[in-house]
């Protein structure tokens, strides 16, 4: 995390010269192209971003042999890891992040989110020239009560060729109390490949409460998390695959009255870089009520959707690479014991004792084969340590992520 | 004196009733554009109540009863939209079961508007684009056990628009209107793509429910209003159907909960709220019910099919 406290920061008015410059327009957006070079030799022939994002590669981490590949006749590339980065690991209201990637045929990449949580740090009806996030001079200063722009948004574009894949196994994100967010994360895979020719792909995506150290619960304003895959071929499209959720606390509905009257000390930028390594500080309010702080209407509709839950999330898998799992999520859930039997032969409790991890009581989880041979895994768990502690057992125990991409691939679970 | 009194009231009857005719013109020709709100659906009602029936009102209100029959074969009666499942996740231990029931329609309606009601609109407006609207739908329902109840009703519905409905809206006698008969051509090129379609082409068109009751009510001249009244409240009415027979309550109970003002608020509410939603926006608010339906398959007995 050292890069957090060093002083480089692209600003829009101190542009740095190069030779990719022309080619990113705004703030926060980043664009990346993966290449086979021969003989079989991956590079970044692409790679420009501008703050306050920041993508950082890393190759050679991993090396697939032969034998550890299931796929070895397609013969894998490395995995080129990448790293998406945010200045103070998260996103502040108005910020905009859009990233797009293109992978070549044959081409692997990982991309994780090495800062933790993405934090959406709260949007502030008050946002004036004199707040902090504005001080720090890099971000545009956003109008304030405007519902489009105070929002935190991300978009993720990722073009997967021909017996390319992708593994995105990123943390989970984080919105603080008031908050609003939108993510639309689009995929793109090659629709005239066919059997182990097709691109493979596999992204989690997850959201969690809040800061449960601070009593947060699912009391952000909004949060909307979309996911496609589209197919493409010779220029025509067609949806695959939509995983949409809106968690939205509907406040937006009535006339915009400000939620609360609390003072404005979350989601400023000095904080920002505090929070990277400890959620309380000497800013944050150590005696914040664990539920309903001042304020807030007692019934909180997010909260009361998402029940008992305190982190939702998705799954996607599909293609050659990520078959065996996809197979082994299935049949995890598919051996689940089944809900409300008994067991007749003796006077023991109603329900089947619980063996293996996949039956953790903790995490409610639902998998399925729907259309084109994808595997949707959806999941409810109390809290982000046993989501992730579910998740993370599962995947290693199948173990073809590891071998295909390397350990690192799951630094986030 | 009485004379010029009964004169007077009729001159104003006949201004009253003209005005009437301007603001029903009016009415039929912005199509709806804007959200109903309960009070308009009450003014309409009165309206169609007081006065002469005109063959139009009276078709449409015939379809709005044929449609909200719930003898219309469809097969709903199997579908308790994820009820069974939520009771065998939420034992009804601490809380009553009835409370708990609450929460569940109230969860169910917020989540067919947000997933659903989109693609009904859509398909009430563009019945044209019925065969992207199927596909979509099909990529935006994450769980088997609610795609295989969504394409049972939905074909279930061609069924009866076929052997049913369609001599009577859309006949060659039955001077149907323009846009009611583009929507019965959208319900038959659907119907001809199902069945042309090979079993194994998982990508093919499908049948959802939701975008094919947005053009079949179209074809039968209910407009965008009641189209999406008639939808909620069907799901409702099975939901409370499943909830008798899965003995959470007594039928006078889920009649006095149909027939209240609460459920009503709520489906208005939650209607507006979609109103101008496009299809790309439609999501899921509630992420447990996924789980809930998707978990419906683990059930060790079952009595309905979601």
């Amino acid at each position: 995390m050292a890069w957090l406290h060093c002083s480089i920061y692209y600003t829009p008015a101190m542009p740095i010269p190069s030779p990719f410059q022309s080619s990113i327009a705004k703030p926060g957006q980043g664009k990346v192209v993966l290449s086979l070079l021969p003989p079989n030799n991956p590079t970044l022939t692409t790679l420009t971003y501008k703050y306050p994002l920041k993508l950082v590669p890393r190759t050679g981490g991993f090396v697939p042999t032969p034998e550890s590949s299931a796929l070895s006749d397609t013969c894998p590339s490395h995995p080129v890891h990448l790293y998406l980065l945010t200045y103070g690991g998260g996103l502040l209201p108005g910020d905009h992040i859009e990233v797009s990637i293109k992978l070549e045929p044959k081409t692997r990449m990982v991309v994780t989110t090495p800062q933790g949580s993405t934090k959406i740090f709260k949007t502030s009806p008050n946002n004036s020239g004199t707040t902090p996030n504005v001080i720090k001079g890099h971000r545009n200063q956003m109008p304030a009560n405007d519902h489009l722009s105070d929002m935190s948004q991300q978009t993720l574009d990722v073009n997967i060729g021909r017996q390319a894949a992708l593994c995105y196994l990123p943390d989970p994100s984080v919105p603080f109390q008031h908050s609003r967010y939108a993510q639309v994360q689009t995929f793109t895979v090659d629709a005239s490949a066919k059997g182990n020719e097709r691109s493979s792909l596999c992204v989690l995506d997850w959201v969690t409460q809040g800061r449960t150290s601070r009593g947060e619960d699912w009391n952000f304003h909004f949060w909307r998390g979309r996911n496609e895959v589209w197919s493409e071929d010779k220029g025509k499209r067609r949806l695959l695959l939509r995983d949409s959720v809106i968690l939205d606390d509907e406040s937006g509905d009535l006339d915009a009255t400000p939620v609360s009257n609390e003072v404005e000390i979350e989601g400023v930028k000095a904080e920002v870089e505090n929070t990277a390594h400890n959620t309380n500080t000497a800013l944050a309010k150590p005696d914040m009520p664990p539920q309903a702080p001042a304020g807030l209407t007692p019934l909180n509709i997010i909260a009361e959707r998402t029940r008992p839950h305190g982190v939702v999330g998705t799954l996607i898998l599909s293609g050659p690479v990520f078959e065996a799992l996809g197979s082994f999520m299935l049949h995890q859930f598919q051996s689940q014991p089944r809900i409300g039997s008994r067991n007749w032969s003796d006077h023991a409790p109603s329900s089947v004792p619980e063996p293996s991890l996949s039956y953790k009581g903790d995490v409610t989880w639902t998998a399925a084969r729907v259309r084109a041979g994808f595997v949707l895994v959806k999941f409810g768990a109390k809290d982000f340590e046993t989501a992730k502690h579910w998740l993370g057992g599962l995947i290693r125990e199948e173990g073809s992520v590891a071998r295909e991409f390397g350990e690192e691939a799951l630094c986030c679970l | 004196m009485l004379l010029k009194d009964t004169q007077e009231l009729e001159a104003e009857v006949t201004l009253l009733e003209s005005r009437l005719q301007d603001a029903r013109a009016q009415l039929a020709a912005s199509e709806y554009p804007s959200p109903p709100s309960s009070w308009a659906v009450k003014e309409q009602y009165n309206k169609t109540n007081n006065n002469k029936p005109t063959t139009s009102t009276r078709t449409s209100l015939h379809a709005l009863l044929l449609l909200s029959d719930s003898a219309l074969p469809l097969g709903s009666f199997a579908y308790s939209s994820g009820l069974e499942s939520y009771l065998a996740h939420n034992k009804p231990s601490r809380t009553a079961p009835i409370t708990s029931f609450h929460r569940f329609l109230k969860l169910s309606i917020a989540s067919i508007a947000s997933t659903s009601l989109p693609y009904v609109l859509a398909g009430y407006r563009q019945p044209s684009t019925l065969d992207t609207l199927d596909n979509d739908l099909d990529a935006s329902t994450p769980c088997i056990v609610a795609q295989r109840a969504s394409i049972a009703q939905g074909r279930a519905l061609i069924g009866v628009w076929e052997r049913a409905f369609r001599v009577s809206f859309a006949g060659p006698e039955n001077r149907a209107s323009e846009d009611a008969q583009a929507a019965a051509t959208a319900i038959d090129d659907l119907s001809d793509a199902l069945k042309s379609c090979l079993e194994d082409d998982d990508l093919g068109p499908k049948g959802h429910f939701a975008p094919l009751w947005g053009v079949v009510c179209r074809a039968m001249g209910l407009d965008l209003q009641q189209t999406a009244y008639v939808f909620v409240m069907n799901h409702a009415k099975a939901v409370l159907s499943a909830a008798v027979r899965a003995g959470v309550m007594g039928p006078y109970q889920a009649q006095n909960v149909l027939a209240g003002q609460g459920l009503q608020d709520t489906m208005m509410k939650r209607i507006a709220r979609e109103w101008n939603t496009p299809v790309e926006q439609a999501g899921q608010v509630v992420p447990a019910l996924d789980l809930w339906v998707g978990r419906h398959e683990l059930l060790y007995s079952r009595i309905f099919n979601s």
